[in-house]
């Protein structure tokens, strides 16, 4: 239990401590909205500033989150990893510590857009709808925090892990409806972003800040916050299902995986071998 | 006393190569145990499987009665390491890795304070606590990781290179304190170096090359067994004593301005050079050093560079 509590405190001290990088995460996200409000603007949206930022919140969420990948990396290259996995402490609540922390990070992130977004044109008005969407940020920011351990500990080498991160975030994000709306999508990639668990997260928790909850199904497709398949459609409440289904896998994947895996093997500097074999 | 780290027949491959090729050895509770050899010659796979870190190919491998494949958890927590790397956070301040480390090795929280303050001053950091490590010297955050592995107060401590990098006011009083907390607590300290004139602080020295143990016992059993005194002297009269060293059967080489006598039985040879005493102008006796007995078991410098 303090394992978790001290690397939960470690995460965030981490985040508060990297100004520049806190800065930069909250400028481009409006960034984007600008951008791509500018670009695809579509008369089927009432509100199309609420509309993307939405959007680009459980983004942001998202990639904050999958960046404990990226940390938990850093952590075994400088060497943190060894001194933790050497310790008594239990390989379990190192992973669970890790999680949470990260998860923290990305819902403080999504709330500090938000509370931006409040100037520009969200809106809430009803007191369930801050409540919900701070449950929605969170269980994102635990699955894809279980998505970035899981891949941390595939990696085998730290300076190949970077491009692998960014060939992963990439295609989700920009095909998941966040920026560009499904219906613009081409044919083809919009059978793939039907495979993309963000497309789910969007719809859903797009669905929640623009106050939607009461409509039907068949309205939510019209205004793009649900996805229809073929003539079935994915109401925004089977989505957060699909979501907390892949991140109950994925997490049981990760914890597993991280206290399997022999660190050992990890190349820490690919030209330096006698580290390794000492 | 008793045998506080056991190994025996331990085997570590990695594919092909075979940094560890069957070692046996034992470790007394309470005594500084010192692994000596090149880089390469298997001192950190032997640590870091001890450590719980690698896993071993075969053998058996155990601290404190507890064997390291199967009972980790244990094992972790009998012991401190020092790793050859660094292993610091070095986003978090000196003060916060402490507390962390305390946090996972279960130190009373009522405790931490105290033991902060006094692990810090052992290695001069106390007004330091608060920087971050990142902004430490290379020689500080190797005491930060020193103070690190002492504050849960282990049975065993592991240093990997403990001094490596270090300069030599520092190593000094690294080692002064090494000493005493072995002697305060009675920690044992199983330690890697290559620097032979560490290995004479410690009570046993197991010398390695190639991933076999090639000498182990006392310093100074080694030293008696694999090094030899030698006298440098410079007399007024070198071809005198020339005749003399020969006329005792000593062996001697004349060098330019000095005579090298080796001095197996220095009574002896002091007798013997006492004839010759109103030549002389000078004479130094130079006592075996590691760097001798690494040279004589394994037929190389210990750093070929050197």
């Amino acid at each position: 239990m303090n394992t978790i509590f001290a690397l939960w405190i470690r995460g965030l001290k981490a985040f508060a401590r990297n100004k520049i990088s806190l800065i930069f995460s909250l400028i481009f996200p409006f960034f984007f909205v600008y951008v791509f409000g500018a670009i695809f603007r579509n008369d089927a949206i009432e509100n199309p500033i609420a509309y993307m930022l939405s959007g680009v919140i459980i983004t942001t969420v998202f990639e904050s989150s999958l960046n404990l990948a990226s940390s938990t990396v850093d952590d075994m290259v400088s060497g943190f990893m060894k001194e933790v996995l050497v310790s008594p402490a239990r390989r379990i609540t190192v992973a669970i510590g890790q999680i949470l922390s990260a998860a923290t990070v990305a819902t403080v992130q999504g709330i500090l857009i938000l509370i931006l977004g409040m100037f520009i044109g969200i809106k809430f008005t009803k007191w369930t709808t801050p409540v919900l969407v701070l449950v929605s940020m969170i269980c994102v920011g635990l699955v894809f925090s279980g998505v970035g351990l899981f891949l941390a500990t595939m990696v085998r080498s730290g300076q190949t892990f970077q491009i692998v991160k960014t060939a992963i975030t990439m295609p989700l994000t920009f095909i998941s409806g966040a920026y560009i709306p499904l219906s613009l999508l081409p044919d083809s990639l919009r059978t793939v972003a039907y495979f993309n668990p963000m497309t789910y997260a969007t719809a859903f928790f797009r669905m929640i800040v623009l106050e939607k909850t009461h409509l039907l199904p068949e309205e939510l497709v019209r205004e793009g916050l649900a996805i229809e398949i073929n003539g079935f459609i994915v109401t925004p409440v089977m989505s957060f299902i699909i979501i907390c289904l892949i991140g109950l896998f994925f997490l049981i994947l990760a914890t597993r995986s991280f206290v399997k895996t022999d660190f050992s093997k990890l190349n820490r500097s690919s030209t330096d071998a006698s580290a390794l074999w000492g | 006393m008793s045998n506080i780290i056991e190994v025996s027949h331990f085997t570590k491959s990695y594919g092909d190569f075979t940094a560890v090729n069957d070692i046996s050895f034992e470790v007394e509770e309470g005594t500084i145990f010192a692994f000596l050899g090149p880089n390469g010659a298997g001192k950190s796979t032997t640590i870091n499987t001890l450590c719980t870190i690698f896993e071993k190919s075969s053998g058996e491998l155990k601290i404190a009665g507890y064997d390291v494949s199967t009972q980790k958890a244990e094992v972790r927590s009998s012991i401190g390491v020092v790793f050859q790397e660094a292993t610091l956070d070095a986003k978090m301040t000196i003060e916060e890795n402490l507390k962390m480390h305390c946090v996972f090795y279960h130190v009373p929280k009522h405790e931490v304070e105290e033991r902060i303050h006094f692990v810090l001053n052992l290695v001069d950091l106390l007004a330091e606590r608060r920087k971050l490590v990142g902004a430490l010297s290379g020689g500080m955050k190797r005491r930060v990781e020193i103070a690190r592995g002492l504050i849960h107060y282990p049975t065993v401590l592991f240093l990997d290179e403990p001094t490596t990098g270090l300069d030599p006011h520092t190593r000094a009083h690294i080692w002064e304190y090494i000493v005493k907390l072995q002697k305060e607590r009675n920690i044992t300290i199983f330690l890697t170096t290559h620097y032979m004139e560490e290995a004479e602080i410690c009570d046993k020295i197991a010398i390695i090359d190639g991933g076999k143990i090639v000498a182990h016992d006392t310093p100074y059993v080694l030293k008696k067994k694999y090094t030899k005194d030698r006298a440098y002297i410079t007399t007024k009269q070198p071809e005198a004593l020339e005749q003399l060293l020969q006329q005792y059967n000593l062996n001697y080489e004349r060098k330019d301005g000095y005579t090298r006598v080796e001095a197996e039985d220095i009574s002896h040879l002091l007798q013997v050079l006492s004839l010759h005493k109103d030549a002389i102008t000078d004479i130094e006796i130079r006592k075996g050093t590691f760097n001798d007995v690494f040279l004589e078991i394994t037929g190389r410098k210990i750093r070929e560079e050197e």
